[in-house]
């Protein structure tokens, strides 16, 4: 009975959204395109960051909370790192992450919010799979052992839900984006991600007249998601997604890029003219994580990606104009 | 580590910890060794400060963690979340309590329960992550899982060697012999002492036909010692009888009918679900490094466990 009562509750009048990790990549991605045209009337979005509260502290999660109310939470905050620095701390990794993500879902069940959008990664999927994965695959094997601390705790995102769903009757999910990209991502070279890591490079072998060395052969595939779309599509899942089982939310397996393809745009995207390297003493990674965008093609099957080019041009121009605020 | 251990048995008086506080004080415990029993009386786990404080207090070298939120499968299906949430800030609590104030050596209980739902038998050590575990319990399974994850964590980045163990289907005295909420050994012992008492049939629920591999709650215990004091791998290792030992459902009911001398009639009730019908476990590690530990024979451990069932029914937990 209880189930039923809480999967029938519905807010009165509109939304109000708190979005954790609100200051990052994919938070402040939904702070532009909710401004631009995706918020509605009435609605009020709260965008937190780590300095207004510290979520792996419980007080400070039920805080928040208790001075919020919010009707909705986007769930991106999390400890997160590059490789290097997750392959040595894959204890805090794991613990923060799992007390982060039990603060922020119990208090959402506690304060009855009717829905919580939690962010995933592909990186959390078994190592050893068939591709490409879609969503009924994360559990079935370990993940990769460089970062299992943090794919775990991402993981116990998708059993906390599945567990509130089944005693409560909350749907609260996730979605699980493949690389995201965009203004505002950490561009450190050793700690940050593929992409921005090779924007960061390639702006200083211009800047010093210098080639371009890229880590590996640059035949590994990649599908990259720009974070404006990233963005959109979870203010969508937050309307209208109304399964617990979490989403892929990427582009198609068709639109996977190597990451020569990627050096290239970056390339053209700030005019760079100097030589380009593969250094193949670097490890590649994993040549592919193909993942299947077949269920949201099922439920959106017109929604239109930024092209690759144009996304990181925009993102090469912003991280040009903003480079000394930017995260290097 | 300088001079005797000091073990805090979290969970000490259930089930495992009655048996390891016995096979202690009977031989297995050592000149100068100290061991503390912790109840969920002595200390709430679920508590960061009262795990702390506990610790604080006693200063263990080594731990032997068994305490965990348990029920039966009903209990299971219907409060996956208070079993998630409840066993991973148990596990968090004692195993950050252990590393802040040094303990040397964890073993924790892990349980063949939380193995993937499908695989291939028998099961063994490297495959607890290969799959997701029966939809019944997934909370506590998950929860245990867990264990592990965290223990590798703390060995990558601490060095810690803290390790768990996996035992089959546990039995023994001072189990819970609840017939709704308990395992199927307990059930089974409590349902023939009623018929027998009540001049009933003994209905058993299902075929008969399922296998599993019991171990007595005494022998788990010793193996728990020697894997506090010898072994030092973090990867887990499974406690069980071998593959060849597995029995059937049939086979365990005519062992307690035996026991208790009961001499009416047994129905198996098929209307009732079997369950899995196996769930075998290799002990191939185990007998790598034990292999001449003799386990108590089964009747005569079901003779020892019915025998203080019926001497101890007021008290024993049903």
């Amino acid at each position: 009975m209880e189930k039923q009562q809480a999967g029938q509750q519905q807010a009165d009048g509109p939304m109000r959204v708190l979005v954790t990790g609100g200051s990052g990549l994919v938070g402040r991605a939904i702070e532009r395109v909710v401004k631009e045209g995706e918020g509605r009337e009435g609605e009020e979005w709260i965008f937190l960051s780590s300095k207004e509260a510290n979520l792996v502290s419980a007080e400070q999660t039920r805080a928040a909370f208790e001075k919020h109310r919010p009707t909705h939470v986007i769930h991106l905050a999390a400890m997160v790192g590059g490789l290097y620095r997750n392959m040595r701390q894959n204890l805090d990794f794991w613990r923060n992450n799992v007390h982060i993500n039990d603060n922020v879902l119990n208090m959402s069940h506690e304060f009855g919010v009717v829905k919580v959008v939690s962010c995933l990664s592909t990186c959390v999927f078994p190592d050893k799979t068939k591709y490409p994965i879609d969503e009924t695959m994360m559990h079935d094997g370990a993940p990769h052992d460089s970062n299992y601390g943090y794919a775990y705790a991402k993981r116990m995102i998708d059993v906390h839900n599945r567990a509130l769903y089944q005693q409560y009757g909350r749907k609260y999910t996730a979605v699980i984006p493949t690389n995201m990209f965009g203004a505002h991502d950490n561009f450190n070279i050793e700690d940050g991600h593929v992409m921005p890591g090779l924007i960061h490079k390639t702006y200083l072998a211009k800047k010093e007249g210098k080639p371009l060395v890229v880590w590996g052969s640059g035949r590994a595939l990649r599908q990259f998601i720009y974070s404006l779309d990233l963005a959109r599509l979870f203010v969508w899942v937050l309307r209208n997604y109304d399964e617990v089982e979490p989403i892929i939310v990427s582009v198609s397996e068709e639109e996977e890029l190597t990451v020569k393809d990627a050096v290239d745009a970056i390339v053209e995207g700030f005019g760079f003219k100097g030589e380009v390297i593969y250094d193949t003493s670097k490890s590649d990674g994993q040549i592919k994580k193909t993942a299947n965008n077949g269920k949201l093609r099922r439920y959106l099957p017109d929604f239109k990606f930024t092209p690759f080019k144009e996304a990181v041009k925009e993102t090469c121009d912003w991280f040009a104009a903003n480079y000394e605020t930017a995260r290097t | 580590m300088d001079g005797p251990m000091r073990v805090l048995v979290t969970g000490g008086s259930g089930l495992v910890g009655r048996a390891i506080e016995r096979v202690v004080k009977e031989g297995e415990g050592r000149e100068g060794e100290e061991w503390i029993f912790l109840s969920s009386k002595d200390a709430n786990l679920l508590s960061p400060e009262e795990t702390k404080a506990v610790f604080e207090k006693h200063r263990p070298t080594h731990v032997i963690h068994l305490a965990a939120m348990v029920g039966g499968l009903f209990r299971n299906m219907r409060q996956n979340l208070d079993f998630w949430r409840s066993n991973v800030f148990i596990n968090d609590n004692v195993l950050q309590a252990a590393h802040d104030s040094g303990v040397v050596k964890v073993v924790s209980c892990l349980s063949t329960c939380i193995f993937p739902d499908k695989t291939t038998y028998p099961i063994d050590e490297t495959m607890i992550h290969n799959g997701p575990p029966h939809e019944s319990n997934f909370g506590y399974a998950y929860a245990k899982r867990m264990i592990d994850v965290q223990n590798r964590a703390f060995f990558q980045q601490f060095n810690r060697r803290y390790t768990a163990v996996i035992p089959t289907n546990v039995f023994g005295c001072h189990d819970n012999f609840n017939i709704e909420d308990g395992h199927v050994l307990p059930g089974l012992i409590h349902k023939t002492y009623i018929a027998k008492k009540e001049g009933k049939p003994l209905v058993v629920w299902g075929s008969g036909r399922p296998l599993r591999q019991f171990i007595y709650s005494l022998d788990l215990a010793r193996l728990f010692v020697w894997v506090l004091r010898e072994y030092d791998e973090v990867e887990p290792i499974i406690l069980s009888v071998g593959e060849e030992d597995e029995l059937s459902i049939k086979d365990a009911a005519d062992a307690v009918v035996e026991a208790l001398e009961f001499t009416g009639d047994v129905i198996y009730d098929t209307s009732k679900a079997d369950g899995q019908f196996k769930k075998t476990a290799s002990n191939a590690k185990l007998r790598k490094y034990l292999p001449d530990f003799k386990f108590t024979p089964f009747r005569e451990a079901i003779k020892e466990t019915c025998d203080w069932f019926v001497a101890n029914y007021d008290t024993a937990r049903k």
